[in-house]
Parts: C-alpha cells; structure tokens; sequence
C-alpha cells in the first residue's frame, strides 16, 4: 500500500493520478459513441442488448436500413445540403466581414464588431425564437430550407470572422502595402497578396462551418417545415426515445464518420495549402480550437 | 538631367494628437544616398511612409522631380520600397515576387524574362527563380526585396532599415553592396535607420530627426565634425558636451567660462553670449601631465581607464566638475595613464565648438540618450 | 491609403446579415412580447411601436416568477442544474486540461486529438449513445446489477435529475477543456519554476501561480459553456422528457413548439437574455480585452 502511495506521489516522475484521470476522461468521452456505433450492427431490432453481427440496418434490410428507409435518408440529405449551402454563404460573407472589420479603421467598425461577437454568446433558443418570430410575423419566409439556410448562416459567419482575424491579425498590412507600391491597385492588391494568404483561414472556415451545421439541432429545428426538411440530428431529437431502430445508430454513425473523413481529408489539404507559410501544425490546431474558444 | 529629385515641404503628419512629422523641409538631389536617421519614434519612418504613399499628409507637399505627390496613390508613384520586414509575397517563388510589379505595368513576357534574370544576377540571386521565400536565407530575401523594388527601375528608392533584421557581419558586406548598388544603377535612396554608423557609412547626406522635427542636414564629415545642435552632438558618435557661460567672439574665438576656468571656443557660434553648450570629441581631447601648462587646459583626475585593443578611452573628471572623455590611439607614443593620476586636459581651441543654446525639451531628450555624469555615456560610443 | 469606402464595402454584406438576421429578429422578440393576441386566429399580433407596448404576457411571466409559482420554481431548477454540471465539468476538465498543459509529454499529440474529437460528432448523436447506455436494460443498469449495487433496473431515463445533470456534464465539458488547455498552456512554464525555485512545493506553486493565472480561463470558459446550457431544452427532453426535471429552455420551448402563447414565451426570453447578459457582457469584456493585447503585442 505504501509502495502504491510513493510510486503515485513521487515528484520527479510524471504525475500519476493526473494521468490516470486523464485517461480515464478520455475512454468514458469516447466510449459511449463507440458502444453507439457497435449497435448499429445489431442483428436484433435492440439499441441496448447484443444480439450478434449484422449489416442489416446500414443496407441489408430492404425497408428499414438507412440504404433503403426514405425518411433516413432524407435526413442525410438534408444535413449535407444545409451544409453545403451555409459555407458557400456564410464564409464569404464571413471573410469581407473579418476583412473590412481589421482594416476599416471608421466610426462603424466597432459596433458592427460587436455585434459579430453577440451571436457567439447568445443561446441558440434565443437566436431560434427571434429568427421563428421575425420570419413569421416581419419577412414572411416560409419555413423550410431556405428559412434553415439564413438561420445557419447568421450563426456561422461569427466563426468565420475569428478565424480569419486570427490570420489577418498575423499577417499584418506589409504585404498589401509592397503590392501596392509595386503598382497593384487597392483590388489588385487584395486579390494578389492578401487574399492567397488567407486561403489556409478561409480553408479551416469551410470545415468548420461545415461541422457546425451538420451539428446544429435547435435553430435548424425551429426553421424546419416537416418531416421534408428534417436533418440528422432533428431525427435523433424525434424518435431516440420511442421506436427507433439500430438504423438511428447507424445514421448517426456515419454522420460521424462523414464527418471525421472530411475533417480529416481537410487536415491535410490545409496543410499542404498551408506549406509555404509559416504555419505551424499547432497553429491549424490553435485555428481550429480558436472556433469553439 | 537625371531624374528622382525629391522635395518635402512643411510636410506634416499628426496620429491623433502627435505630430509624428512636424512641418520638415527636406531637399534631396536625383541621384543621391540619402539617409534619414534618428532614434525609434522620431518620425523618420513616417516621413518614408509618406514619400511611398501609404498616409496621407496632413499638411505639406511631396514633389518628386517637381511634381506634386501628396494626392497620387502608392501604386501610381514612380517610387518604390523595400520593407524593413521585406514583405516578400510568400506565396510565390522568387521570379514571380521579382515579376510582380512588371506584371502590374503590363510588360510584355519575353522582356519580363529578361529584365528579372538580369535584376536577379545584379543582386546576385542568378538560379535562385525557382525558390520560394520561405526557404531562403535573410541576406537573400534582402537582395530578393531590393531586386524586386529595382526592377521597376523606380527613379527613387524607399528603403526602411533594410538591414536591420540582419546580424552584423553580413550587415557590413550588404552596406558596401547596397552603396554600390546606388552608384551602378544612379537612382536616387531614400535610407531609413536608427545605425548611425550605417548612416555615415553610406550616406551622401544624412538628415538627423529628433520629434518630428529635422535637427540637421549635412554630409556625413559634416554631421560628425559641425554638429549644430546639442542633439545632433549627443545622437552621432560621443561627445563631451560641458555648459558654459559664453562671453562673445574675441579675436577670431569665443571666450567661455566653465567654472573657474576659461576656455577660448574657435568652432561653431562663437559670438553667441549667455548659457549655452559646448562641445568636442573625444578623441580631439589631449592629456597630458599635471606639470604642463597653457591656455585651454583644465586640471583633472583619471577616473577610469578603458582598454579597447587598438585603442584607449580615458575618462577624466575636471576641476569644474565635468566628466571628459578622452580617446587616443596605443601606437607606442603615448603614457600609460593609471587611474587616479592627476593630469592636465587640453582642449584645444580649434576643437572646441559652440553650440547653439537648446530648449529645455532638446535637453530633456538628450538626458534621456546620454545621462552626462555616468557611465552609460560610453556605451553610446560604443554602439 | 486607400478609398474611404473601400474596406468598409467588404464588411457591407456580413454586416448587413448580421443587422437583418440577428438585430431585428431580437427586436421581434421585445415587439411580440408587449404584443396583443389576435382572438379570431388565435396568433400573436406584435407591436413594434414601444409606445404602444402592452404588458399583459410579461406581467403573467413576472408573477410565475414569484418565490414558489411555476417559472420560479423552473427557474431554480435550471440555475441548480447547471451550476452542478458547471462543478462536475470543472472538476473533470481542469485536472485534463492540466495534465495535457503541463505533464503530457509523448502522448501530448494523440490526447489532443482525442480531445477534439467529441468536436466532431454531433451533440444529437453523443446524447443518442447515452440513451442506449440507459436504457433499462442498457450497459449501465447491467453492470450496476452485475455488482450488486442495485437489485432491479432502474428507470435512467424517466425523469431523473442525476440522468440529466450526467448528460449535461457529458455533453459540455469538452467546450471547457479546450479554452482551459489554451490558458494553461499560454502560462510560461519559467514562471511555474520561478515558483518552486523560491521554494514552494508543487500544490503550493499550484495555488498561489497557476491558479490566480488561470483565474480568467477558467471564468471565461465556464461562462462559454454555462450560457448554451442555460438555453439548452434538448438534453434534457432526450433523458429525462419529464416536467418534474423541467428547465428554462424546455418551458420556452414548450410555448413556441407546443401552445399558441408566443407572447409569453417571448417574455420568458426577455427574462433570460436580462439574466444571461451579466454572464454575456462579462465574457465579451474579456474577449475584446484579449483581443486588444494581441494586437498591442504585435505592433
């Protein structure tokens, strides 16, 4: 017992209890999705209870797998969708935002600065109420995809703006200012040497608002109109609790997966991106930790 | 007539409340080695900055070749810059940085070829088009910074502390190759730096600032030798300033009192009367022994001695109460001094040298760069 | 120098977003809220005039939240919940955030990724593991069967405070290890052996240096998370789904998706946001203030 006691409290070596907690924090953060995914194999319709290996709910199964059930793959498709459409919006308009915001050095600047940072701050419930009301009862937009799309976009361009400050800040104005003494004009200038520099920033903005939509639940779900334009996670939110089948498991599963593979395959394209600047790998990952920070 | 003639008139620039330019004429002549120098925050960066278009002027004119800038933008000034920082565009290889402001211009391919091959070789950078920025060493992405600017074939050239990223071995060899860059291509350098020797060095002329304001314009000899200001004395080299009551001219010199000695002046304001300073470089101070006599000496007493190799530095503390250094070269001929040896101190007359008096704010700052009865003093001189 | 206009134009369009999509939406919510209620539709009429706001729903919310009425005792609820979630996430995610910051040496690279990785799959879906852990014959009441410590499955996911506040914790706490990483590892190490040089022992070294410059991390993260879970209504009806667990968002929620009362409900918002923008205010204060020294650092 004493020895246990030394070996845990002995100074010059690592400590021990930290390392197990550690440890222990990161099995049970990343065991539960593993059982999840495990289930999604099941061969008995239980999310709970093991019943032997099978493929039936990912495509064996003609009616209920998530190959074959329409309103599974309908909520996939409508994810991916959202998503797709809230980075071709949301980054750009993130992007001039970041932009204008470091180098407009006006009287409108500060407000429209914070009033950026409200929307990283507000729960989304609020953000959701106040979108469902002002469409219902000012702009008269009709509930659905397109109601989704504004609500993500509003959202995601907040993100955007820091992590591209985040560059923009590094980067400082020299490099627009030689173009422009090389002869660039103002356009010129941004076009030819600021905005290639942005490119790693406005790569690691797509993969996060990519993330954040595929995620998001409750603004999604007070935009949605019905089961046409549900998503995954509203799905989840649905029948998680009722009868759902391993196919919810393997849905969920592969939005993970999907997800992962994409972060991933981006990982490295930003890196390669990202080669001749001075980024290091700890700098993509400080990128990518400055979006939930 | 060559061109890149540039002319500063009453130029101003305030950042809020601080003048960082504050009304300067300056006058610099196509063709020439120009430096502006100063210490960090005196304005002299801003000044460049001006010049290349990147503030705009709030009060002033900027002619290049007679021509008024202040309104033109950066890209279309026929002046260009090379970036303490190079700014080198990191995402292209050294051709295409080099390319750059020709692309701008739309000039033809095959002459694009040419004109960077044969800027690259002058810098001596020939082979190197493939590179990108990132995997070159300082000196190069110097030379590359400087090629890209001489490429335009600018008719003046900004430089702000080109050198200053650089250690100081490779700093001298770029100080002769940048001069000789000057002389072959003839346009006219707009040099930035805080090196005083860096400045002496290259300069055609030199412009000292101090808060905005330009103290002094002179040759290089003529800033070191007839410093018209406490500053500029203080600022370039090291100098052994003592405050004296002057008397006006007598005979071609003035006569001042420092203490209970008098001392004849022959340089500088010599009709001046009232307070004021006086100034002369150490190594035009003669030491001699206690024995000896004459005008213009002061009794002292060797307080330290410092060993340089080559040479000697003495400081002495006079009976006025004033520290002197003194500087001579250890070529066998002279004493060795020992600490605490009371001596004679010669200053001769032909290098003492009146100064002008000084407002309060001027000696404020020059308390700040040489507090006068310390030793900090020699480490000025050794910078 | 450039065109005044021209910097400005970039930010047009986001801003433009922003005042559209964010600034008016909140000013619908105050307009709906002092709103009047259309009989014949049985819809909310919202009034966007403040000078002929009426009060009748706030009223009815204000007095709900009067010691023992309905909104009071969901209020209190909600605050309890999440400060012991805030507890529980702290007490797990500093000790990590610590080790990671401090003491991982080898394995730094793989804990990170590990770290980031609940980032990455949806929050829907991590609630959904927990829920087939729960179940009454999940892992969980087997394995506590297997041990003896209960003799019959327990019911997890029928309104169970301790269900709820685990799921919380669960869902939340890598938001806050990740923030509390950052701070950790910005502490130069040199000052951590400036402390044990002058010789206090590593806890003291830990109480009287890290943890006074860790302070505004740990604040600012802890707001970070404490604001989405005082609007969070999901977790809580995937768990639990019971009114005697019943938080603030699940009320709200319940007037928007469930009852026709919008006017109420968007009282309740008001409510919230007032109590929230304390928290809110607070964490943007930090945010501009650190955003102020780095570009300070690098002028």
């Amino acid at each position: 017992m004493r020895r246990v006691r030394n070996w845990f409290a002995n100074p010059w070596g690592q400590p021990r209890a930290l390392g197990a907690i550690t440890w222990l924090y990161m099995v049970w953060s990343i065991a539960p999705v593993l059982i999840a995914i495990l289930f999604s194999f099941n061969n008995g319709r239980s999310r709970s209870v093991w019943q032997g290996f099978s493929l039936r709910w990912w495509w064996r199964d003609p009616n209920n797998s998530v190959l074959h059930d329409p309103t599974l793959r309908g909520a996939l498709e409508q994810s991916l969708r959202l998503a797709g459409l809230d980075m071709l919006i949301a980054v750009p308009l993130g992007v001039g935002l970041a932009i204008g915001l470091t180098r407009w050095r006006g009287y409108g600047a500060k407000p429209v600065n914070y009033l950026m940072l409200f929307p990283l701050v507000t729960p989304e419930i609020v953000m959701a109420v106040s979108l469902f009301l002002v469409f219902d009862h000012l702009y008269n937009v009709p509930f659905g995809t397109e109601a989704q799309v504004l609500g993500q976009v509003t959202f995601s361009i907040s993100y955007v703006v820091i992590i591209v400050r985040g560059r923009l800040l590094s980067v400082g104005p020299e490099y627009e200012e030689a173009a422009r003494d090389l002869g660039a004009s103002p356009l010129g200038a941004f076009r030819l040497a600021l905005l290639p520099l942005l490119y790693p920033a406005v790569f690691a903005s797509l993969i996060v608002v990519f993330a954040l939509s595929i995620d998001d639940f409750v603004v999604t779900q007070y935009m949605s109109a019905g089961q046409q334009t549900q998503t995954v996670p509203i799905l989840i939110y649905q029948t998680v609790r009722g009868t759902a089948t391993p196919a919810l498991n393997a849905l969920a599963s592969l939005m993970v997966i999907v997800t992962l593979l994409s972060v991933g395959l981006a990982y490295l394209v930003y890196r390669w991106a990202s080669r001749a600047q001075p980024v290091t790998s700890s700098g993509a990952l400080n990128e990518i930790a400055a979006l939930e920070a | 007539m060559k061109n890149g003639a540039v002319d500063l008139v009453q130029l101003r620039k305030q950042f809020g409340e601080v003048a960082a330019v504050d009304g300067i004429d300056v006058s610099i002549e196509a063709g020439e080695f120009f430096s502006l120098l100063g210490p960090s925050g005196c304005g002299k960066t801003t000044t460049l900055r001006l010049i290349a278009g990147f503030e705009r002027p709030d009060g002033g004119k900027i002619l290049v070749d007679g021509e008024d800038m202040a309104a033109t933008p950066p890209h279309r000034r026929k002046v260009n810059t090379v970036f303490q920082s190079y700014a080198l565009f990191p995402h292209l290889d050294v051709f295409d940085n080099v390319a750059f402001g020709l692309r701008r211009a739309h000039v033809k391919k095959g002459e694009i070829k040419g004109r960077v091959t044969r800027v690259l070789e002058a810098v001596q950078l020939g082979g190197y088009e493939k590179r990108k920025p990132g995997q070159l060493s300082g000196g190069q992405q110097q030379r590359v910074a400087l090629a890209r600017a001489l490429v335009l074939e600018p008719s003046v050239l900004l430089l702000d502390e080109p050198l200053g990223a650089l250690d100081a071995k490779l700093r001298k060899a770029l100080q002769l190759e940048l001069k000789a860059i000057q002389e072959r291509f003839g346009i006219t350098f707009v040099y930035v730096t805080h090196d005083q020797e860096e400045a002496l060095t290259m300069s055609d002329r030199i412009a000292v600032m101090s808060g905005g304001r330009v103290e002094q314009i002179a040759t290089p000899e003529g800033m070191y030798e007839e410093p018209e200001t406490v500053f500029v004395a203080d600022f370039l080299g090291v100098s052994n300033l003592m405050r004296v009551r002057a008397e006006g001219a007598d005979g071609g010199a003035c006569l001042t009192v420092l203490g209970d000695f008098s001392l004849r002046a022959g340089r500088g304001e010599i009709a001046h009367q009232g307070e004021t300073h006086i100034v002369i470089r150490p190594e035009r101070v003669v030491i001699e022994p206690y024995e000896s006599s004459g005008a213009n000496r002061v009794p002292g007493m060797i307080e330290r001695v410092v060993y340089h190799g080559s040479s000697e530095q003495l400081v002495v503390r006079l009976a006025s109460g004033d520290i002197v250094q003194a500087l001579f070269v250890r070529d066998g001929s002279s004493h060795d001094w020992a600490q605490g040896t009371a001596v004679q101190v010669h200053l001769p007359a032909e290098a003492l040298r009146v100064l002008p008096p000084s407002s309060p704010g001027e000696m404020a700052a020059v308390a700040e760069v040489a507090p006068p009865d310390s030793g900090a003093a020699l480490e000025v001189g050794a910078s | 120098m450039t065109r005044r206009w021209f910097w400005p134009s970039f930010a047009l369009p986001g801003a433009g977003w922003l005042i559209l999509l964010f600034l008016i939406p909140t000013y619908a919510v105050v307009a709906v809220a002092f709103g009047t209620f259309d009989p014949i539709f049985s819809t909310p009429v919202p009034i966007w005039n403040p000078l002929h706001w009426q009060f009748a729903s706030m009223r009815s919310v204000l007095s709900g939240l009067e010691p023992g009425h309905a909104f009071w005792i969901v209020f209190v609820r909600t605050v309890g919940y999440v400060a012991i979630s805030l507890a529980g996430c702290l007490l797990i995610g500093y000790p990590v955030a610590y080790y990671l910051a401090r003491h991982a040496r080898r394995t730094k690279g793989l804990l990170l990724v590990l770290l980031i990785v609940p980032f990455w799959v949806s929050y829907l879906m991590r609630m959904l593991a927990w829920v087939g852990l729960l179940l009454p014959d999940g892992l969980v009441n087997r394995t506590l069967m297997d041990v003896g410590v209960i003799s019959a499955p327990r019911a997890w996911l029928a309104g169970q405070a301790s269900s709820v506040v685990l799921a919380l914790v669960y869902g939340y706490v890598p938001y806050l290890i990740l923030p509390l990483y950052a701070t950790l590892d910005r502490i130069d190490r040199s000052v951590l052996e400036a402390g044990r040089d002058l010789g206090g022992s590593p806890i003291r070294t830990f109480l009287h240096v890290t943890l006074p410059l860790s302070r505004h991390g740990i604040l600012a993260a802890s707001v970070l998370i404490a604001l989405p879970m005082f609007g969070d209504y999901y977790t809580n009806d995937i768990i639990s789904n019971s009114p005697r667990t019943s938080m603030i968002g699940n009320q709200i929620n319940l007037f928007f998706q469930g009852g026709s009362e919008q006017a109420v409900g968007a009282s309740l918002v008001i409510v919230l946001s007032l109590f929230l923008a304390v928290l809110m205010s607070y964490y943007l204060w930090i945010t501009v203030r650190a955003s102020a020294e780095t570009k300070e650092s690098l002028l």
